[in-house]
């Protein structure tokens, strides 16, 4: 197979700002376009991106053990964890929200965990792969990271809403301070892992 | 071989010929699919209005009443504001900041970059922090989450729903509205032709 001419085998580097070619030289580290500083890969991305993730399982871990919200009615509370919160739902015969939040909350995170550990695992030991595929997976890590916010979302519209003193009250638990740090986590994971691995390692 | 006739694919760094495409057609990266470049019409006069519209809507999505609650006749209302305040007063400060800058400061740093870099452009007026404006969008525009937060505000109201009256305020369209905007700019926006304009204007401005 013919090797592929990349922007790096040409001694080229592509800003991560603004897209515009510099080529390599001894002088220059800075774009000559936006003035960001170059660099033939995201710097540190293995590293920067296995920090992250290791910090996003362990809160993963407090963040569904623990209440995420208390919902206190006439003087008598009722932690939920996010599971918690979705079986409510289940009984409350709203199951398609129900699974909303579960794919938002649960499988969402989770499923951006192992993706990524994945896609630095395949980094790591060079597993020959289909490129393509894997950088479509990396998209869409990338993309759905955002929508598991939902929750935290949701829980900041009930504590400021249902907040009636005796009558109804709804707290945040310790698990919103762990899921919105796991979410956080694991967007700037992504973002800090750089897809021109994948075809790096590819013979 | 001249530099400027040429691209690399941000996602696997394949070196390709630049080739402009028309209005309506888009460039994809022929090994790894990456969408290179979608132009649109008018983007930069397009990108002026809507957030000159997303400016002025702004304030009423901020300021005035999302949703209402009526619980055993305490009536309650919520804004933006108010989640991320009664969250700072629970003690909650990391989760009611991550609100905070998601749904409040991003959007609307986003709105108000969008504008002054389209300004600047559709007037043809250089400055010299046009490039640190438009990085900094970019940078910012994946933490600003009002399309998740009008999901939040749903889950929440269905979960109300059987417990409370709900009631929805004049805030819910004006954020339904800037929503709506902020959606249309990003799908209005050009970030090539952005940064082709912005390295015209400061290279005139250095003659």
């Amino acid at each position: 197979m013919k090797k592929n001419n990349t922007a790096m085998t040409q001694r080229l580097y592509r800003c991560h700002d603004c897209g515009k070619l510099t080529p390599k030289s001894a002088t220059s580290t800075h774009c000559s376009r936006c003035g960001s500083t170059v660099h033939a890969r995201l710097p540190h991305s293995f590293q920067r991106t296995l920090a992250l993730l290791i910090s996003g399982f362990a809160l993963y871990i407090p963040a569904n053990l623990f209440p995420i919200m208390t919902v206190t009615r006439l003087g008598v509370g009722e932690p939920h964890t996010i599971l918690g919160g979705i079986i409510a739902l289940i009984h409350g015969n709203m199951l398609p929200i129900a699974m909303l939040v579960l794919v938002a909350s649960i499988l969402v995170p989770l499923l951006k965990l192992l993706g990524l550990t994945l896609l630095l695992l395949c980094v790591h030991y060079r597993w020959q792969v289909n490129a393509k595929l894997w950088t479509r997976m990396y998209r869409i890590i990338a993309f759905v990271g955002r929508w598991s916010m939902l929750d935290i979302f949701m829980i900041s519209i009930l504590v400021s809403l249902v907040n009636l003193g005796g009558v109804a009250q709804v707290i945040a638990g310790s698990a919103a301070t762990a899921f919105a740090a796991v979410v956080v986590l694991t967007m700037f994971a992504a973002k800090s892992f750089d897809p021109r691995l994948i075809w790096d390692v590819q013979n | 071989m001249k530099i400027s006739n040429y691209l690399a694919c941000p996602e696997c760094d394949l070196l390709l010929r630049r080739n402009t495409p028309v209005v309506g057609e888009k460039a994809h990266c022929p090994r790894c699919r990456y969408l290179l470049h979608h132009p649109r019409t008018d983007s930069i006069a397009r990108t002026f209005a809507l957030s000159l519209t997303g400016l002025f809507l702004l304030f009423p999505a901020n300021l005035l009443p999302i949703v209402g609650i009526k619980v055993l006749g305490n009536a309650h209302d919520g804004t933006l504001w108010s989640g991320v305040m009664t969250l700072f007063d629970e003690g909650m400060w990391a989760v009611a900041l991550v609100v905070f800058l998601a749904s409040v400061l991003f959007p609307i740093l986003s709105i108000v970059l969008s504008l002054l870099i389209s300004g600047h452009l559709y007037f043809n007026r250089a400055n010299r922090h046009l490039s640190l404006w438009l990085r900094t969008l970019q940078h910012i525009d994946e933490w600003a989450m009002l399309e998740v937060y009008l999901l939040g505000i749903i889950v929440a109201c269905v979960k109300l729903a059987s417990m409370a009256e709900l009631k929805f305020g004049l805030g819910l369209t004006a954020f339904v509205l800037l929503l709506l905007v902020t959606v249309m700019l990003a799908s209005n926006f050009d970030s090539t032709l952005f940064w082709q304009r912005i390295e015209q204007l400061n290279s005139h401005e250095k003659k």
